[in-house]
């Protein structure tokens, strides 16, 4: 094959690759989150949400803990299933100064149910759909549940997480902020 | 050449290193075609890995009214451990709604009310999604089926 063919099948070649790889990016795969880890945790920290009985919670009051701060809802499945290790975790290091709160895209009622189901041990927030907005700015950017922030003792963001944490991983992050 | 498709690469490897997920209105594309002066059809299209549950969709339509419920296709049977058997759908996704009354040349505003998830273990909150769509004159072609957003950005936007 002539030298001259050989560079228009590697153009061509080369154009579809790179063009394709531009096209999956831009198609599906912008990432899900933003990362904010090692910024301040202010804006989080600084919103107060109500309890399902109505009265008003500051997240601040939490901070100088390490804090688990998980955005969920009855209607998500993975949120539901993720949450029995929450509990497990509160009352295993609960006394060493980890604090999870959730924070529920959800109503009072379907909210009180779920936690009355799997013995809630931390304070479960109703946050409505504003509440998508505020884990926007922790850098959920798809406002996807389950999304977790974990706050370490000086308030400074140590982790975001969409999606489910698993067991080991959520320890070996707490372990390290304790 | 090479550092081109070094460069083509290297954007193909980047996608690759974590779990990325489509923008809602993206995983759940949403669209609507007029049939007739008093049929559209609504259909989603589900992206791979995402599903959306049968019982959260709920369809209306302004300043017109629906005939009569529509009639959701049976969704695949899912056991769910906190919600008993649940139906979703994956795939493609078509409804038919039959307005009231004809109304050849009039402009309708379609709207789907949705939730659904990604199998990696993640939900989205439940969205609506509005399409406006002109119903034919009598003996014209319907128009091309309109979607809720672009259900593909283009290359380099």
């Amino acid at each position: 094959m002539p030298r001259t063919r050989w560079i228009v099948v590697f153009a061509v070649v080369g154009f579809v690759a790179l063009a394709g790889g531009f096209y999956a990016r831009q198609s599906a795969d912008e990432p899900s989150t933003r990362n904010v880890v090692g910024s301040d945790a202010g804006p989080l920290l600084g919103v107060a949400l109500p309890d399902t009985r109505g009265r008003d919670q500051p997240i601040g009051q939490w901070k100088g803990k390490v804090l688990i701060v998980n955005f969920w809802a009855t209607w998500c499945v993975p949120c539901r299933e993720e949450m029995p290790l929450f509990v497990k975790t509160q009352r295993d290091l609960g006394d060493q100064g980890v604090q999870f709160v959730g924070v529920a895209i959800d109503q009072p009622d379907k909210i009180d149910a779920f936690a009355a189901e799997i013995e809630l041990n931390y304070p479960a927030l109703v946050g409505g759909y504003g509440a998508i907005e505020l884990s926007k700015t922790m850098g959920n950017r798809l406002g996807a549940l389950p999304f977790t922030v974990i706050v370490d003792r000086a308030g400074k963001v140590a982790h975001t997480q969409l999606g489910p944490l698993k067991d080991g991983q959520l320890r070996s992050i707490i372990g390290q902020l304790l | 050449m090479l550092a081109w498709l070094a460069a083509a690469l290297w954007a193909g490897a980047l996608d690759a290193a974590g779990p990325k997920l489509l923008e809602p209105e993206r995983a759940f594309a949403f669209s609507v075609q007029a049939i007739d002066d008093k049929t559209v059809e609504a259909r989603f299209v589900i992206a791979s890995g995402y599903y959306l549950y049968r019982e959260k969709l709920h369809f209306s339509v302004e300043p017109a009214t629906l005939a009569s419920s529509p009639s959701l296709p049976s969704g695949t049977l899912k056991d769910d451990e906190f919600f008993g058997k649940v139906e979703t759908y994956r795939g493609q996704l078509a409804v038919r709604l039959a307005l009231q009354q004809p109304a050849p040349g009039g402009k309708v505003v379609v709207r789907a009310e949705s939730q659904g998830c990604a199998d990696v273990g993640v939900c989205y909150p439940p969205q609506a999604q509005n399409v406006t769509v002109t119903l034919p004159l009598p003996g014209e072609r319907p128009e091309a089926p309109v979607a809720a957003t672009p259900a593909r950005k283009s290359w380099f936007n």
